[in-house]
C-alpha cells in the first residue's frame, strides 16, 4: 500500500480540514457506484479509504507518523471488510428491480440516441466475439466500416479520406459507378495478425446519399426538368443541369409533362473493364404554370378550350 | 433481511429517524413492509451514507443524484440484457450488427 499522503495528494503537514477536504474530492471521484464501468474504481476507492482511515484520525495518524503503524496497519479493522457496493445489485437486478426510475425499463426501451457505447461494442465484437478460437498465429479480423459518399462521387467515382479505427488515415478510391451497399475490401487494414499472421481485412459498407433531383437507375440517372408553358408549347432550347455540368437542350413543340428526353451518355460510366457505353441521363419534362396567371392568359386559355374542349385520359380518377 | 436497528447499527452515524425519512422520501424502498431490508437496499443505504456523510451531498441534492444513478443503472442494465443477446447470436448477425452500429458512429461524426 501507498503511502497515505501520496494517496491522498496531500503534503505530510497538511491540517486535519485538507486531509478531509482531499478525501471528500478523491471519493466524489472514484466512489464504485458513481462509476459503475470502471473496474478499477473499487480498488482506487479502498485505497483512498484506507488512507483516509489513518490519516482522518488524530490519534492513527500520530502513531502512522511516529512509525508505530505501517500504511496497511489500518486495513485490518471492520471498516475494510470486503464492501457490498450498489452498483453488483443495480446492474444485477432483474425486470423487478426495485429502484428502477418510474417510466423506465419495460419493453419500450428502444433506441439508444446518439450515446457514445462504442466501448461496450468493441468489447462485445471483439472479444467476446474472438473467444474460443484456436491460439497460436492466426490471421487478424475483419473491421467492418460504412461510410457514407455522395451521390455524384458514387456516380463519378472520387477519392474520400478515410480515418480508421487505429487512427489512421487512408485515401478511399472509390470507383465510379459504385452502387448503395457495395463493400470494398482494404486489405490488411483490419486488425492485426497474432504472432506474424497477417492482418485483417477493412471492409467498407458505401451508403450513398440520395439525390434531391437525381435518381439513380441502373446505368442511366433520371430526374424531372421543369419547363414553361411556352417552351412546351412553342418548343426552345433550355440548360438542364446533369452530374457532368449543365447541358443544351433542345425541347420539341408540343413537349407536355411527361415528355422524357435523352442526353446521350450523361449517366453513369461504363464499369471499368469493360467496353459498353457509358448511361444517359433521362429527363422529364413538367409544365409549370406562372405563379399568378394573369388575366389575359387565363382568358385566351379559357377562350381556346370553349372553342377546342379536350378530356385529358385519367381525369376522371383512378377507378378502383 | 434485517431490521431498521440493525441496519443504522451497521452505519453509524446513521440515525433511525433519518433512515425512515430516506424511505419517506422514496430514496430507499425497502423489500418489505415491516420494515424490513434486503442485501440490495443494505448496499443501497450504504452509498447514500457515502454520499451523504462522505461526499458531503444535502439532502435537497440526493434525490437528483439517486435519479441520475438509476437512470444509469437502468441503461446499463438494459443495455447489458441486449449484449447478452446479441452474444448469443450468429456471427453473421452479429458482424451485420456491428456494420450498423459503426455507419451510426460514423454519420455522427460526420455531425459534429
Amino acid at each position: 500500500m501507498a503511502d497515505p499522503y501520496q494517496e491522498l495528494g496531500v503534503s505530510r503537514d497538511a491540517s486535519a480540514d485538507a486531509i478531509r477536504k482531499a478525501y471528500r474530492r478523491l471519493a466524489k471521484k472514484h466512489h464504485p457506484d458513481l462509476n459503475p464501468g470502471d473496474k478499477a474504481a473499487e480498488a482506487k476507492f479502498k485505497e483512498i479509504q484506507g488512507a483516509y482511515d489513518i490519516l482522518g484520525e488524530e490519534a492513527k495518524r500520530k502513531r502512522f507518523d511516529a512509525g508505530e503503524i505501517d500504511a496497511t496497519g489500518a486495513e485490518t479493522g471492520p471498516s475494510q471488510a470486503e464492501r457490498d457496493y450498489y452498483r453488483r445489485h443495480a446492474e444485477q437486478g432483474g425486470r423487478d428491480f426495485r429502484y428502477q426510475r418510474a417510466g423506465a425499463g419495460g419493453p419500450d426501451t428502444g433506441g439508444f440516441g446518439e450515446a457514445d457505447l462504442s466501448g461496450v461494442f468493441e468489447d462485445l465484437f471483439g472479444e467476446r466475439a474472438a473467444r474460443g478460437q484456436a491460439r497460436g498465429p492466426r490471421r487478424g479480423g475483419d473491421v467492418s466500416y460504412t461510410l457514407t459518399v455522395d451521390f455524384a462521387d458514387a456516380v463519378k467515382g472520387a477519392t474520400k479520406r478515410v480515418a480508421m479505427a487505429d487512427g489512421k488515415t487512408l485515401d478511399l478510391n472509390i470507383p465510379a459507378g459504385l452502387q448503395d451497399g457495395q463493400v470494398l475490401r482494404l486489405r490488411s487494414q483490419g486488425r492485426p495478425g497474432s504472432e506474424g499472421a497477417p492482418a485483417g481485412d477493412a471492409l467498407v459498407e458505401i451508403q450513398v446519399a440520395p439525390h434531391p433531383q437525381v435518381r439513380r437507375d441502373g446505368q442511366d440517372l433520371r430526374s424531372a426538368l421543369p419547363v414553361t408553358l411556352g417552351e412546351a408549347l412553342g418548343g426552345g432550347t433550355v440548360t438542364a443541369e446533369t452530374l457532368w455540368g449543365p447541358v443544351k437542350l433542345k425541347i420539341p413543340k408540343g413537349a407536355n409533362s411527361g415528355t422524357v428526353l435523352r442526353l446521350r451518355g450523361k449517366g453513369v460510366p461504363a464499369p471499368k473493364g469493360s467496353d459498353g457505353p457509358a448511361g444517359d441521363h433521362f429527363v422529364e419534362l413538367q409544365v409549370v404554370l406562372p405563379e399568378e396567371p394573369d388575366e389575359t392568359l387565363v382568358k385566351a386559355v379559357t377562350d381556346w378550350e370553349a372553342a377546342h374542349p379536350y378530356r385529358p385520359e385519367g381525369s376522371q380518377g383512378v377507378r378502383q | 433481511m434485517i431490521g431498521e436497528r440493525e441496519l443504522c447499527a451497521l452505519f453509524a452515524p446513521l440515525q433511525v429517524t433519518t433512515l425512515r425519512h430516506w424511505v419517506d422520501l422514496g430514496f430507499v424502498r425497502p423489500a418489505d413492509a415491516a420494515p424490513a431490508f434486503d442485501e440490495a437496499d443494505v448496499a443501497r443505504v450504504r452509498l447514500i451514507c457515502d454520499l451523504h456523510y462522505e461526499i458531503r451531498i444535502e439532502e435537497d441534492a440526493l434525490p437528483v443524484v439517486l435519479s441520475l444513478l438509476d437512470q444509469v443503472y437502468d441503461l446499463r442494465r438494459q443495455l447489458g440484457q441486449l449484449l447478452a443477446a446479441v452474444a448469443e447470436q450468429p456471427t453473421e448477425v452479429r458482424a451485420r450488427l456491428q456494420l450498423a452500429i459503426a455507419g451510426r458512429q460514423e454519420s455522427t461524426d460526420h455531425d459534429a
